[in-house]
């Protein structure tokens, strides 16, 4: 059907409205969309740390209005995510995302689907992109990780992060990066190789890389693929779960993984899909030889720090962004009225989904405490036996995995600290994977999307 | 229809509307307080449909049976030592219940409901991650063994305690089932008490249980006799670390 000018004009005319419609808005609740009730709790973030406290609030204290704000419309979660990179059987992006309407109808918590632009520590507000401002009483924030190519990469301008970032995805950040590494995957013929550099420091899942390493062999072996995945680590073998993970690559892909133990990456050039290196002999190598290698799929796992929602908030934070901690709780240092859980703590604490879920439980108890002119011993129940379980899967046929516990409990330096044990199953053979592992690992998973979703 | 049985009727229906929050929240709270929830009286039997002896239990097994409803699987222990009495415990909401102690002759015989307080694992058919770990056991959930463990996320339960967590993530203990054991020693489930998570399981597991059970026939009650057997029969595989 043709269209003359009368109707392009009132589609033109459709459209200028609804553009202008939500700034208009924006405009007219600028004062205070959302009023504070003296019981009112917002969170930033909803991921698991964000997810598992609004339940928790609303289910140890209805009379409490919590409100979360996300920047993203979906969840994906992000553990297990290896075993859909890897080819595994029975996996499927399905298993992985959740509405977050669901569990917000169901607890009766406010979900508000926009970005956070300003934090007001003095009027206690958030300022947010579509939803006007919204007033709390307590503050969580629970926002998460950036990358941080600047600090890696001084010598790149921005274009050239852009660039990077989209072509070698690192995909700790679950959702499109996840999707654009399946799809890169599909590329790998015979001779191709994924290169696997994992972040220095501190940094989102630290054994993810190398269950990376393992599935993505996985995904190779399964479709018959000769290629190779390298490992340019910093960490000279001693990485988490470390003895576990080498003990797997070498029983089971031996032929498709190549560890290098003490490289530094130097540039990425993702038009010819060169990347390169200097590799060092040892710790204490100081020159080391550069290499450049041919890649098809560079997962670049850059430098983290801390969301940038800590710093807008004017809370004390590190370095690096994470937020500074009230000794054992999960307050901030800076602001009674703020709490930070997941990610963005300074405690010493495995940066896990489990442990976001286990603080997210810890800070409900201090704020329900708080609310209620109470007081909560941030030491209650410490040293915490397994507080935090992570599982990782390394082989795929059959279907194997191992598993690190740790103890978190009041460290001398102030803050929590985790201790990790990283046992052999009964089930092993002496060996440190399992299959009841890797059925406990599916368990987990279920486990961990129903306490957010369910 | 009658004036008069219409009237009956909606005298019914009055009635049970002012009884149907407390059964809603499944919540019907004992005088002293505590969560405390009758179900149907059900005799424990074997598979063959004899009944279960409570002087007969092996001790330390993990006996699996389902209640109070069709899909909601329950474990019975006979213990190797009595539990401990009158104890005090705390729902995540705060509310406090108390364990009377254990069933039989020695107070050792308890039953707990199977679905793990932290994340709803429970024995399922293929496998289970959930069950009572012996004395002559070792778990990673918690330095001593006797204790129910749940594997998936390590989560243990003292059941001399009642079913309060002494391990990992939960945030309360495990519901109590209820015994009573009668003269000629057979064992009864009566009631549940402390709190139960019988609606979020129906509602994260309602496919699962629609393939097994039909769509409403997981929350069905069981009525009668509840068939009891080892959970090394009941499931295919059980893993426990």
């Amino acid at each position: 059907m043709a269209m003359g000018r009368r109707d392009t004009f009132k589609l033109a005319g459709v459209a200028a409205a609804a553009a202008v419609m939500p700034s208009m808005a924006t405009a007219s609740e600028k004062k205070v969309a959302k009023k504070a009730t003296g019981k009112s709790v917002v969170i930033i973030g909803a991921g698991f740390g964000g997810l598992t406290i609004a339940k928790a609030l609303k289910k140890s204290d209805k009379s409490i209005d919590v409100t979360v704000i996300e920047k993203r419309s979906m969840h994906m979660a992000c553990p297990l995510s290896n075993g859909l990179l890897g080819g595994l059987d029975n996996m499927s992006l399905s298993m992985f995302v959740g509405d977050y309407s669901q569990p917000a109808t169901k607890y009766g918590y406010s979900f508000v689907n926009s970005e956070v632009t300003s934090i007001d520590r003095k009027a206690k507000k958030v300022t947010t992109s579509t939803a006007g401002d919204i007033a709390y009483d307590i503050l969580v924030l629970s926002p998460g990780i950036a990358y941080d190519y600047e600090k890696q990469f001084p010598k790149w301008d921005a274009a050239k992060i852009a660039h990077v970032a989209q072509s070698c995805p690192a995909a700790l950040m679950p959702g499109n990066e996840h999707i654009a590494l399946l799809r890169q995957l599909e590329n790998m013929d015979d001779g191709n190789v994924y290169i696997v550099p994992p972040a220095k420091g501190k940094y989102r899942c630290p054994p993810a890389p190398y269950e990376r390493t393992a599935m993505i062999a996985n995904y190779l072996k399964k479709e018959g693929i000769k290629g190779k995945v390298i490992v340019l680590d910093t960490r000279g073998g001693k990485f988490a779960k470390g003895k576990a993970f080498q003990e797997s690559w070498k029983d089971l892909f031996a032929d498709y993984i190549e560890y290098k133990g003490f490289t530094e990456v130097t540039d990425v050039d993702p038009v010819a899909k060169t990347i390169t290196y200097t590799e060092f002999k040892d710790a204490d190598d100081e020159k080391g030889v550069s290499k450049t290698e041919k890649y098809e799929v560079c997962n670049l796992i850059p430098i983290n720090k801390c969301s940038p929602v800590i710093a807008m908030a004017g809370i004390e934070h590190n370095g690096a962004g994470y937020a500074m901690m009230d000794g054992y709780s999960f307050r901030s240092k800076t602001d009674k009225n703020i709490y930070v859980i997941g990610d963005a703590v300074t405690h010493k604490i495995p940066p896990s989904g489990q442990t976001a879920i286990w603080g997210a439980h810890r800070a409900a108890g201090q704020i329900v405490a708080q609310l209620n002119g109470k007081v909560d011993d941030p030491k209650k129940g410490l040293p915490a036996k397994a507080a935090n379980v992570c599982f990782s899967m390394v082989g795929g046929k059959p279907e194997e995995a191992i598993m690190v516990t740790h103890t978190f409990s009041a460290d001398k330096s102030g803050v929590l600290k985790g201790k990790g044990n990283v046992p052999k199953p009964k089930d092993g053979n002496g060996k440190f994977r399992s299959k009841g592992t890797a059925k406990a690992t599916r368990e987990w998973f279920g486990g961990v999307m129903r306490e957010m979703f369910a | 229809m009658e004036r008069r049985n219409f009237l009956k009727l909606s005298g019914t229906s009055a009635a049970a509307i002012a009884i149907a929050p407390s059964l809603i929240t499944k919540r019907l709270y004992a005088e002293d307080g505590s969560l405390f929830q009758t179900f149907e009286k059900v005799q424990l039997n074997d598979a063959e449909g004899n009944p279960l002896k409570a002087s007969k239990l092996v001790k330390e097994e993990n006996y699996v049976f389902m209640y109070p409803h069709a899909a909601t699987p329950a474990i019975l222990v006979d213990l190797p030592e009595p539990t401990g009495k009158d104890i005090k415990l705390k729902a995540e909401d705060g509310t406090e219940y108390i364990f009377k102690g254990g069933a039989g002759e020695k107070g050792t015989v308890v039953a707990f409901s199977a679905i793990c307080a932290h994340q709803l694992t429970h024995p399922q058919k293929a496998m289970s991650m959930f069950q009572y770990v012996p004395t002559t056991g070792k778990t990673l959930a918690y330095e001593k063994p006797g204790v129910f463990v749940c594997s998936s996320h390590l989560a243990a339960y003292d059941p001399k305690q009642g079913g309060k967590v002494v391990g990992g993530p939960a945030n309360q203990g495990l519901a109590q089932i209820v015994l009573e054991i009668d003269k000629e020693d057979n064992i009864w489930a009566v009631a549940v008490l402390g709190p139960d998570k019988f609606q979020e399981f129906f509602d994260a597991f309602k496919s699962e249980h629609k393939a097994e059970f039909g769509r409403r026939g997981a929350k069905k009650l069981v009525k009668t006799e509840a068939k009891v057997q080892t959970l090394k029969n009941f499931s295919a595989e059980i893993i426990q670390a």
